[in-house]
């Protein structure tokens, strides 16, 4: 038997063309590699949100790495892109139950599961929905007291969905859309958005809840 | 305020460049009268407002428009239903170009009316009208654009053979004309709109390209069938040109405004139709997404008036008497090297272009970054200036001895080039020809041609457009070879990347 080892995933929120940057700083701090992605962020301002200005381009960082690197990397990205002040994106980390593929991470590493009993006082909320009702999640959740989300443009079928058109596959394209929020106001986040999109009828789109362990750059 | 400054910052990168040259130029070789200098210090000004307000129009109105635009073609499912729609949306989009009206104004004009401005604006119209519902399928059906662009282009040569040298040049002229500051991100979305429905990812990354430069061969070859139909022949007016004079410095822009207006208005309405016609039929959109849509659009119309006001009435002028000033010298190097620099600031200030490598960026998700397309685009179209200066200094040299081996090298690269970097570089191609290639880049070479005897003012300026076309297409996919190479270097590194997931 080998140590127990405890793996987290880290997720920042940048501003578009930062992603690599964060990877390149993670890595100073002994995180092997990450997955960039794109997303639309929103801006919590009435003037820019009456001139439909309020949507920002974002990139997504996630990485995965050991817990006892994680919290240290967390913090020297901090130090670095000032998640802390308005306006410079968000990280946060999420406890991992498994984990395959990473040089850290042999076979027979067992990793704790049963995690997220650590005190957390956020949730990450994701819905998956159709391509164009990412913003009415959004806006059930602004309407529940979420400050705010990222919107990720995804592609994926249910059972039912694949079709050709023509001469090609179609995929039907999805928003992913992830919102931060205290643990408080997560029950009526989600059940506004399950409310409005009628996410509980077959079809029209998943959500789960994550743990969050610690959180960045929330202003409350 | 984030995404304001952003564009803001993106405007002043732009415009910044352009007017320091002219202001260096002013103090050291090319003094220009006061009032001229104030009139393009007020140009500049004019659009670095209207540029950002520009952008961000296009991004939130006349985009979302496109890629839903796409959406509805794609998923009819109906043969019929793409080529009715592709062929009526190209025609009435093109009507509605202002260049295209500028152009078939000239062609009329040099062929003594042989060619009236009615049917070359009709002809053109239904070729891109036609292409554009041939690439549109292209994309449906999965026919490689390589081979696409093979057929089309081997047309295209053997009707050149028959075409005279002049109407070669209209001919590639009325594809850049064609190819403006409203279609151009019109007709990238609608490609981006489709190809993003497909399963498979690469497909879709590089299906996203190459609609732009497939629907503007419509308008070549159109105007070439017409021109050995009508076997017409230009006799080659000998122009006078007279140097640009004005003392006073709001006059032009007074005179200005009135003909932007209705450019503007005329280019934008049928895209306003299209979206409100789909939004009965198709698109449906909730009263949010809907209303910000129109609220792009009426951003697009202020930031290209203010756009178009400020290039027509502060940067024209100076533009063609730069180019006179250093024809005159007699000194050919300068000559060529300013024109290099010239070229490279205006695509850097080119509104289309930095549409076209935003999408890229989204479209590759950032792995094929911006900088690098435009450093391909900036100086293929400085080396492409630098080309035509020798072609106006030198009389001998043929515009053909410059296309006909150009596009023939262009087709050669595609065999090898990464089939994403085939269809960017000609997209890339017909967007570097636009509002500032057709405004100042064209008033610089005819300021040089009017100063060089032999020189003729109308047909020489007619292929510095074409020029402008063709070189990008040459570089863009020299950046993709060399793409291609590095990522085949980097395949073992990158393995190791993945493993950190």
């Amino acid at each position: 038997m080998k140590d127990m080892k405890d793996f987290e995933l880290i997720v920042t929120v940048v501003d578009f063309g930062l992603g690599s940057k964060v990877i390149k700083t993670a890595r100073e701090s002994g995180i092997s590699g990450g997955t960039i992605f794109l997303g639309t962020g929103t801006v919590d301002n009435r003037l820019l949100e009456i001139l439909s200005l309020d949507h920002v381009r974002k990139e997504i960082a996630i990485m995965v790495t050991e817990s006892s690197v994680a919290y240290e990397a967390l913090d020297k990205l901090n130090e670095k892109f000032h998640f802390d002040k308005p306006n410079h994106g968000i990280a946060f980390i999420i406890p991992v139950s498994e984990v395959y593929g990473t040089r850290d991470s042999v076979s027979e590493t067992i990793i704790k599961k049963d995690r997220g009993d650590e005190n957390t006082m956020y949730k990450a909320i994701f819905t998956i929905v159709d391509r164009g009702k990412g913003e009415n999640v959004m806006d059930a959740a602004k309407s529940a007291g979420a400050k705010g989300g990222t919107i990720i443009n995804a592609r994926g079928s249910g059972i039912h969905e694949t079709e050709i058109l023509f001469s090609m596959p179609i995929e039907p394209e999805k928003e992913v859309v992830m919102i931060l929020a205290k643990n408080e106001i997560v029950d009526n986040i989600s059940s506004a958005i399950r409310e409005e999109l009628k996410i509980d009828e077959p079809g029209m789109g998943i959500m789960f809840v994550l743990d969050v362990n610690k959180t960045y750059g929330l202003n409350e | 305020m984030n995404i304001i400054k952003e564009k803001f910052k993106e405007g002043l990168s732009v415009v910044l460049p352009i007017a320091v040259l002219v202001l260096v130029l002013n103090f050291t070789i090319i003094p220009l009268e006061k009032a001229l200098l104030i009139r393009f210090i007020l140009g500049v000004i004019l659009m670095l407002l209207g540029l950002p307000i520009f952008l961000l129009g296009v991004d939130i109105g006349v985009t979302q428009i496109g890629n839903l635009t796409g959406h509805t073609l794609a998923r009819s499912n109906k043969f019929l239903f793409i080529l009715l729609a592709g062929i009526i949306m190209g025609f009435i989009i093109s009507l509605a170009e202002p260049g295209l009206h500028v152009l078939s104004g000239q062609v009329d004009f040099v062929s003594a009316g042989q060619i009236s401005r009615t049917s070359i604006l009709l002809t053109t119209a239904l070729g891109i009208g036609i292409l554009l519902a041939i690439a549109a399928l292209r994309i449906v059906y999965n026919i490689a654009l390589d081979k696409l662009l093979f057929i089309l282009y081997g047309i295209i040569f053997i009707l050149a053979i028959f075409a005279s040298s002049e109407f070669l040049a209209i001919s590639f002229d009325a594809a850049a004309a064609t190819t403006g500051a409203m279609t151009v991100p019109f007709f990238l979305a609608i490609a981006a709109g489709i190809a993003a429905m497909k399963k498979d990812t690469q497909a879709a990354e590089r299906d996203s390209f190459g609609l732009v430069g497939v629907t503007a061969t419509g308008a070549v070859l159109a105007v070439l069938i017409m021109s050995i139909l009508g076997k017409s022949s230009i006799d080659v007016a000998e122009l006078e040109y007279t140097l640009p004079h004005t003392d006073s410095i709001i006059g032009p822009f007074i005179v200005q405004i009135p003909l932007v207006l209705k450019d503007v208005f005329l280019s934008i309405l049928p895209i306003l139709a299209i979206f409100l016609v789909f939004q009965k039929i198709s698109f449906h959109l909730e009263k949010k997404a809907f209303r910000a849509i129109l609220k792009g659009l009426i951003y697009t119309l202020i930031g290209l008036i203010l756009l178009l006001v400020g290039v027509n009435a502060g940067f024209l002028d100076v533009g063609s008497i730069v180019g006179y000033e250093l024809a005159s010298m007699d000194n050919a190097p300068l000559l060529l090297i300013i024109g290099f620099i010239i070229g490279f600031l205006t695509i850097l200030a080119e509104p289309s272009v930095h549409v076209l490598t935003h999408q890229i960026e989204d479209i590759t998700s950032g792995s094929v970054r911006r900088v690098l397309v435009l450093a391909a685009l900036t100086i293929g179209v400085g080396l492409s200036i630098s080309l035509s200066m020798l072609r106006i200094i030198i009389p001998k040299i043929q515009f053909w001895h410059y296309i006909i081996p150009g596009y023939l090298l262009v087709l050669i690269l595609t065999r090898f080039t990464p089939k994403l970097f085939v269809g960017i570089a000609f997209d890339a191609g017909t967007v570097a020809s636009g509002l500032m290639a057709t405004t100042f880049i064209l008033s610089f070479a005819q300021g040089a041609a009017g100063a060089v005897e032999g020189a003729n003012v109308l047909v020489d300026a007619f292929g510095i457009v074409a020029m402008v076309t063709l070189v990008p297409l040459l570089t863009v996919q020299v950046l993709g070879l060399i793409f291609k190479m590095k990522s085949r270097e980097r395949s073992l590194e990158k393995y190791e990347g993945y493993e950190g997931l």
